[in-house]
This record gives structure tokens, C-alpha cells and sequence, in this order.
């Protein structure tokens, strides 16, 4: 490659920016930095999201930079650092919401105290006030004095950054907020000052329109500030169960290291009450760990050795060592951590839409500002103003306003009413909230697209072996010959098959020893000899001098042994979907054993509560039609795909997808991958494979089908939530423009004030923090306490083999 | 200064101009119906702010458009 076409190269490649950014208050900030940043010459995308305050660049670098970057943002007015990761972050991200908040109600405090005096000294002469609210109070060189320091203290900010966004082509709320402010206290001001003006003279002050509507404002933003920081929960709980220090041997001795130094392949000592510091496999010892904090389920989980353990996890009963297998980023706390941070800072269709529309609002806003003064100036005022003009809601008349005062005062009301300030906060909220609950019951959504999708689905696909079945065949029956028993035929199965590698020699020394015949199993009281496996016919030895063969009914045909009644016993078995292995000794039927893969222990009651979800259930697998069948029939699914190749899945659900049906894809393996990939929403169970797992959209930890129902649940509750914000986001600043317009003026005689505008607006952002915490409470219908499950089916007749 | 930023200029440049027009366009029609001295030129003054914040973010966009072809 030559020079050029290297750099040619380079240019081409992005790279990722994650910035922490601090400031932000509505759905404009967003669109403002979007804009700006997204203008900036080699900046690829920019997703910024309002809740979680991040920023995510792609960039290509050798065109900008980093710093140009976060300068292009500080610029705007919010502070721009790049996002640290784990403890660091937490406490970064805490500090700077802090710092917002105390700033904010440091602001508040400022505010509101001279705020409720103004208005006070504003109606010092009506109503009961003049009795106990001295005159002075009422004098407009007063109101001056107490209005000035609320506008160029805590509404500075809003002036500072207009002017920045303006700079950069941007208009935010920040605008619409300062020419309220800016207005109101103009007009005030030329009115304390300079009464025959013409701004209805010295009785129409405003001083409390621009007071209160600085203080509203502000307590809007403490608010958001304060909702920003409770959505982030599920990620802070998260982290705070990272462990802090291990146990670990190193030159013969057990030290004490921090968790993040310890290294692959190194023995990790855990007492009981003690957390599993990384993840491994354990070596040595015994205990029921508590895996509640990542996987949901409510009872300690037994570790014997060659099991898993998880980083964060808690030790209860037994001291146990561990082999370190996967340490730092690479922790299943790590990830999941990770898969929520990229969730949450993700956006979804409909919040892609709902920051397209507030973005295009502002300009809107002010369009419609401009042609509602222009209609007051000019037509409005001659035709209907009359001097007996109230402001809404209160007690408070306009006087002798001139056309341009009465003018200007809709035209700002227009300005901050039509501010929708809770459309910003509406979905990131609510998605935030979803994306935690779901955590909490071992459900990571990788995305916000993919809770949006999966509350859409019309259709489940689960894959078979591994998914809806454990993936592993066990023994369903025994029929012994006349003369044998059940234990005695098992026992010599067992023992023929002690040192089986084959699935289904294996199922039979698993059954012998769950029957409490492992000394059989073992083989250690058997004088096994001439082993031999007899490929596609099954295998033959010596036990104790007795030639047995295990094996399926060819083998039993070659080798003349007359299998009588037994035959029409493993057709029935067969007809069931059961794999069937016949025993003979020296050259005499003994008897059979029928293995089949079991269902997994909520199979069937997952798929009740889909269907009664509304869903249709569909299964796909390679097996043969009968088998799929027989286990379509057991856990009670509309529709069975049998025979389908692996390659062929993916294949199928588009064939779904082409018909209409919004599919999911439930699946654990790799050939399960491009079909979860195709699927518009892929479920990975989390036992799987690391491919189904990065493949899918959806991961479910634990190993438990139930987990499906709860996902779409929450995600359906978690989009139900967001409607509903949305709707109280737009609804007041759909019902009120019209008034704040002046539509009813010509027969009410009313108009909107400023603060009033004001208050709807922190009113509609109260609401929409308000019902996203109601989600909070949301229990999954599966994990509901007085929820009867169904005592699982025992045994599903499935033919071991193919996937 | 980057392309970006002179664009931006540019466009709050040709935003005054067209805020501009508009105000003296209001300045003529207030005078034409015998508005006082403070609503003709706080009415511009108001129309003038109003048509600049609608311009500069239509225009921006248009000239970086154009910009890159």
C-alpha cells in the first residue's frame, strides 16, 4: 500500500469518543451539541443522551481532535471530560451531578425567597395583602432591587448560554428562557423607569413575571438534575458490588491483593461471607453461593468443583479455592456493567424522534412567537384589548398597556409555554428505569432499540436443544427382561459404559448414579474386559466373564440375540420420540433403556404466560418431525419447524419476518447466531455460547425460560412508560399554546403571564419524573410472590443428537 | 478558525441581514398605521431578535450544505 492510500486509509477509520457531559437540561441541549459537534469537519456520528449525560463520537482522527471535540462542546456551555470508566466514573459522575444540584439549589435559594417577595410586593395592593404587606413593598423601585439580582444571578446562565449556542448556529431552551426573562424585566425596567413609553406605564411592572419565571425555571432544572441522578442507580448498584480486594496464592503464601490485580490463571481463596472476587472455576471445596445480586434467583446456588463462579457474587457457607479464569474488562460483572452503561447511553426510535421533534420545536416556538406578536400588533390590540385585561389565575390587571407591552407579553408567554423542556427527560427516563429493572432480574438489554423492539414482538422462536430442553439426553425408562430388575440392568449399562465418551453412554452412568448405584457406575466392584465400541451399532465387553452388549437394534440383529416382547415395547418408546439401547448378555435380551433430552424445569410455563401475553410460540430445530413434535405437544407451543439445518434458522424467521410477524429468536448456540442476528429482537441465554451472546440483543443470565416473559414485560411497561411521559410532556404545552396565544382573549379577557407559563412547565417535568419512578415497582408476572408455578414436567420425549 | 466556524459567521452574518429587512419591514408597517416611537421601534427591536433566532439555525445547516457540495 502506498503512502497515500495509508492515509487515505486512516482518514476512512473512526474512532470512538465517550465523553461525560455536564449541563445538559432538555431535549434542545442534546440537539444543540448534536448539531454543533456533528458539523465539526471528520466527526462521523454523535449520539448524545440527555439521561445519562453522555456523548458518543465517532471521529475520524486525523481530521479532529479529542480536545477540538470538547472544546466544540465547553463552547456550547456544558463541561465536556471524557468518560472515565468503573469507580472513577461512578464518582465523577456523582460529583458532577452534585455539583449541579448544589449549584442549582444554591440558585434556588436566591431565587425563590426574593421571588415570593416581589410577588407579594406586587399584590401588596389587592385582596387581603394591603392589611399586613406594608406599601413600600409594593414600590417599583423595590421590585427593581429584588428582580435585578434574580436575573443576572441565577438567570444568567440562561443568557450566557444562548449566546453560546447562537455562536455555533445553535438555538436551545436556553434562548427561550432568556427572551422570556430578558423581556419580562425589559419591559419592567422601561416601565420603573420610563412610564410614558408606552408598556402600559408604571402599573404594568412584571417584576413577579420575570422573578417567578427565573425561579421556575430553576427549580425545573434542580429537578431534572435530581432525576438524572436516580436513573443511574442500576449502573451505581452494579458497581458497587465489584469487590475490592482478593485472596490470593502466590509463592506459597495466601496474600491479600486488590481484585483488579489479580491475573488469569491464579488461585483464589474465598472464605464464607466473603465476596468471589473475579470469575473462575472452582478447584476446591464446597458452597452455596448467592448469585441473587447478578442473576435474580432467590436461592444460594450449590459449587461443587469444575463449577463456575462469578466475580461479585456472594460466598455463604463453605471456604472454597478457584482458578481465575477471566479477570479486570473481562468479568461477567464487567460486561454486564458495560452492556447497561451502552444500553442506557443508547437511543431508542421513538427517542430519536421525540429529540427530532423538540429540536425542531424550538425554531417552531419562535416562529409562531414572532407571527402571534405581529397579529396582536397589528390586528389584535385595535380590535379586542380591553382595559379590564386580567392575567390568568390571578387577581392581576394589565392597565393602560401599550400595543407593543400586550403584544409582547403573548408573544413571550407563547415563548415559555410552548418550552418542552419534559419531552428531553420523557424517554431517556423511562428507558433508564426499564434497563435497570430488567438488570436487577438478570435481563441485559444491549440496547434501547432492543427494549423498543421486544415490546413489539408478535412472535417467540425458540431454538430446541439447549434452550426449551437441557441440551443434555437423561434415562426416561427401564424395562428389564423377566429374571433382571430395574437396578441390575442400569447398574451392568453403567458399568459397560463407565469410560463412554458417547452422549448417551454418558446419560446412562449419569441415571446409575442419581439412582444411588455409583459403585456399579464406577465399576469399581466389576472385572471389565475386551471393551469395544461398535460404531452406528453401540458397544460390547466383558463384564465379570459375561459378554454384554449395549446397543441399538441392528446391533442386536447381527448379532442373532431374539429381543421378543421387548420389540414392541421400543416401538412405543420410539413412537415417543425416545432413543432406545437394548442389553444383552451372553447372546440373552436383557432389557432396554430409553434416554431422551429433558425439558428445561419452566419451559412450559413460560410458553403459558406468552401465549397468554398474546404471543405466538414457534420452535425450530434440526430434529426429526416426530420428536419436535412430541416436545411441541409437551410445552404446548402453535407451531413446530423440524428438520430445519442449521443454516436454514436464520432463513425461517424471515420467512416470519416477510409475513408480517415481529420476531424474537430465543437461542444459546452458535448455530443459533445468524438467526438471532436476523430476528428483530435475539434473546441469548446466558449459559450459552459467548457467539449467541454477543450476537443477541437480549441476554437472559440465568438459565431459565421465565426470564423471556419478564423481558418483554418490562420492556413493554418500560414503553407503556414512556408513551405516557411523552404524552404529559406534550400535553400541556399542546392545550396551553392556544390560550398563551391569545385564541380565547376576545371573549375571556384573559391572558397567560409568564410565570404562570412558568409553572406548567416545571409542572409537566414534576410529572413526567413522577410516573417514570412508578416503574420502579413493576414486578415481572413470573416473579410475582403470589404467582403459582406449575411443578415442572418431568421428562419430554426427545431423540439426543441433533441440535 | 475551521470551516465550520466560518460558515456558522457567515450564516449569523446573513441572519442580521434578514433580521434586519424584517425590522425595518415593521418599522415601515407600525408607521403606516401611526404607532408611537416605542412600539414601532420596541416592536423592531422585538422582530428584529425573533427573525434572527429563526434564521440562524435555517440558515447554518443550508451553508454547510452547500459548503460541502
Amino acid at each position: 500500500m502506498t503512502t497515500d492510500a495509508h492515509t487515505a486509509t486512516a482518514l476512512q477509520e473512526t474512532t470512538e469518543l465517550r465523553l461525560q457531559v455536564a449541563g445538559m437540561s432538555c431535549a434542545s441541549c442534546v440537539a444543540g451539541i448534536e448539531t454543533a459537534v456533528g458539523g465539526l469537519p471528520g466527526v462521523a456520528s454523535v449520539t448524545v443522551n440527555l439521561a445519562t449525560g453522555t456523548a458518543l463520537v465517532g471521529y475520524r482522527p486525523g481530521v479532529t481532535t479529542p480536545a477540538q471535540i470538547k472544546h466544540t462542546i465547553r463552547d456550547l456551555g456544558y463541561e465536556a471530560a471524557e468518560k472515565l470508566e468503573g469507580v472513577a466514573a461512578l464518582d465523577r459522575e456523582r460529583e458532577a451531578r452534585q455539583r449541579e444540584i448544589r449549584r442549582q439549589a444554591a440558585w434556588m435559594l436566591v431565587a425563590w425567597p426574593l421571588a415570593l417577595i416581589v410577588m407579594v410586593g406586587t399584590f401588596q395592593e389587592i385582596w387581603v395583602f394591603p392589611t399586613f404587606v406594608p406599601a413600600w413593598m409594593g414600590h417599583r423601585y423595590f421590585l427593581f432591587a429584588l428582580t435585578t439580582p434574580i436575573v443576572l444571578g441565577p438567570g444568567l446562565q440562561f443568557f450566557v448560554n444562548s449566546f453560546r449556542g447562537l455562536r455555533h448556529g445553535v438555538t436551545d431552551m436556553n434562548l427561550l428562557y432568556a427572551t422570556g426573562i430578558g423581556a419580562a424585566y425589559l419591559i419592567a425596567v422601561i416601565n420603573t423607569f420610563w412610564p410614558a413609553a408606552g408598556f402600559g406605564g408604571p402599573e404594568a411592572t412584571f417584576y413577579e413575571a420575570a422573578a417567578l419565571l427565573t425561579a421556575f425555571i430553576i427549580l425545573g432544572r434542580y429537578l431534572e438534575a435530581l432525576t438524572r441522578g436516580r436513573a443511574s442507580e442500576a449502573i451505581r448498584k452494579l458497581m458497587r458490588l465489584q469487590p475490592k480486594t482478593a485472596r490470593v496464592w502466590r509463592a506459597g503464601a495466601e496474600v491479600e491483593v486488590p481484585a483488579d490485580e489479580v491475573e488469569v490463571g491464579e488461585l483464589v481463596t474465598v472464605r464464607p461471607g466473603e465476596q468471589v472476587p473475579v470469575d473462575g472455576i472452582l478447584m476446591q471445596g464446597y458452597s452455596a453461593v448467592d448469585q441473587s445480586m447478578l442473576t435474580g434467583e432467590s436461592m444460594p446456588v450449590d459449587k461443587r468443583v469444575g463449577d463456575q463462579v462469578i466475580g461479585g457474587t456472594l460466598n455463604k457457607t463453605g471456604a472454597f479455592q478457584f482458578e481465575a479464569t477471566k479477570v479486570g474488562r473481562d468479568t461477567a460483572l464487567a460486561q454486564i456493567i458495560k452492556l447497561v452503561e451502552d444500553a442506557q447511553a443508547s437511543k431508542a426510535p421513538i427517542q430519536k424522534l421525540a429529540d427530532l421533534v423538540a429540536g425542531r420545536f424550538i425554531f417552531w416556538v419562535h416562529v409562531l412567537s414572532l407571527a402571534v406578536f405581529l397579529f396582536w400588533f397589528f390586528l389584535g390590540y385595535a380590535r379586542f384589548f380591553d382595559p379590564a385585561t386580567r392575567l390568568m389565575l390571578t387577581p392581576y390587571g394589565l392597565g393602560e398597556i401599550g400595543v407593543f407591552g400586550f403584544a409582547m407579553l403573548i408573544s413571550v408567554a407563547v415563548l415559555v409555554i410552548s418550552c418542552p423542556c419534559a419531552v428531553g427527560m420523557a424517554t431517556p427516563s423511562a428507558m433508564m428505569a426499564g434497563t435497570g429493572k430488567a438488570a436487577e432480574h438478570g435481563i441485559l438489554f444491549k440496547s434501547a432499540d432492543a427494549i423498543e423492539s421486544s415490546s413489539k414482538l408478535t412472535t417467540l422462536v425458540f431454538d430446541k436443544t439447549g434452550t426449551l430442553t437441557r441440551g443434555e439426553p437423561s434415562v426416561t425408562d427401564i424395562r428389564p427382561a423377566p429374571a433382571w430388575t430395574e437396578s441390575d440392568l442400569l447398574a451392568l449399562a453403567a458399568t459397560v459404559e463407565t469410560n463412554s465418551e458417547h452422549p448417551l453412554g454418558e446419560a446412562i452412568v449419569r441415571g446409575a448414579r442419581d439412582r444411588g448405584l455409583s459403585g456399579a457406575a464406577s465399576g469399581a466392584t466389576a472385572d471389565i474386559a475386551g471393551f469395544a465400541a461398535l460404531p452406528g451399532l453401540g458397544v460390547e465387553a466383558q463384564v465379570n466373564g459375561r459378554g454384554i452388549l449395549l446397543g441399538n437394534r441392528r446391533l442386536m440383529q447381527e448379532r442373532r440375540v431374539s429381543l421378543g416382547p421387548l420389540e414392541r415395547e421400543a416401538e412405543a418408546l420410539e413412537l415417543d420420540g425416545k432413543t432406545v439401547m437394548f442389553i444383552a448378555s451372553d447372546g440373552l435380551a436383557a432389557g432396554l433403556i430409553a434416554v431422551a433430552d429433558t425439558l428445561k424445569e419452566h419451559s412450559a410455563d413460560a410458553v403459558r404466560i406468552l401465549h397468554q401475553l398474546g404471543l405466538e410460540t414457534v420452535m425450530i430445530t434440526g430434529d426429526n418431525r416426530r420428536t419436535a413434535e412430541a416436545i411441541g405437544r409437551q410445552v404446548g407451543l402453535d407451531r413446530v419447524l423440524a428438520e430445519v439445518l442449521p443454516e436454514d434458522k436464520a432463513r425461517e424467521v424471515q420467512a416470519l419476518q416477510e409475513r408480517g410477524r415481529r420476531v424474537a429468536m430465543v437461542g444459546d448456540g452458535i448455530n443459533d447466531a445468524p438467526a438471532l442476528a436476523q430476528a428483530d429482537v435475539g434473546m441469548a441465554i446466558g449459559t450459552g455460547t459467548d457467539v449467541a451472546k454477543e450476537t443477541g440483543h437480549v441476554i437472559l443470565i440465568k438459565d431459565d425460560l421465565r426470564d423471556v416473559v419478564s423481558a418483554i414485560e418490562v420492556a413493554r411497561a418500560t414503553m407503556g412508560k414512556v408513551r405516557q411521559n411523552l404524552f404529559w410532556a406534550f400535553i400541556y404545552n399542546t392545550i396551553t399554546i392556544p390560550f398563551a396565544a391569545g385564541l380565547l382573549y376576545p371573549w375571556s379577557r384573559q391572558v397567560v403571564s409568564p410565570e404562570l407559563a412558568a409553572f406548567l412547565m416545571a409542572i409537566s417535568s414534576l410529572t413526567v419524573t413522577m410516573n417514570t419512578t412508578l416503574l420502579k415497582r413493576f414486578v415481572p408476572s413470573p416473579r410475582k410472590p403470589d404467582r403459582v408455578v406449575k411443578p415442572p414436567q418431568t421428562l419430554a420425549p426427545v431423540a439426543g443428537g441433533a441440535p | 478558525m475551521h470551516g465550520s466556524q466560518r460558515t456558522v459567521r457567515l450564516a449569523g452574518l446573513l441572519g442580521l441581514a434578514v433580521a434586519g429587512a424584517s425590522a425595518a419591514l415593521f418599522i415601515v408597517a407600525a408607521g403606516a398605521e401611526s404607532h408611537t416611537g416605542v412600539a414601532r421601534y420596541g416592536g423592531a427591536a422585538w422582530v428584529f431578535l425573533l427573525a434572527w433566532i429563526i434564521t440562524m439555525p435555517v440558515l447554518a445547516p443550508w451553508l454547510k450544505g452547500r459548503a460541502r457540495g
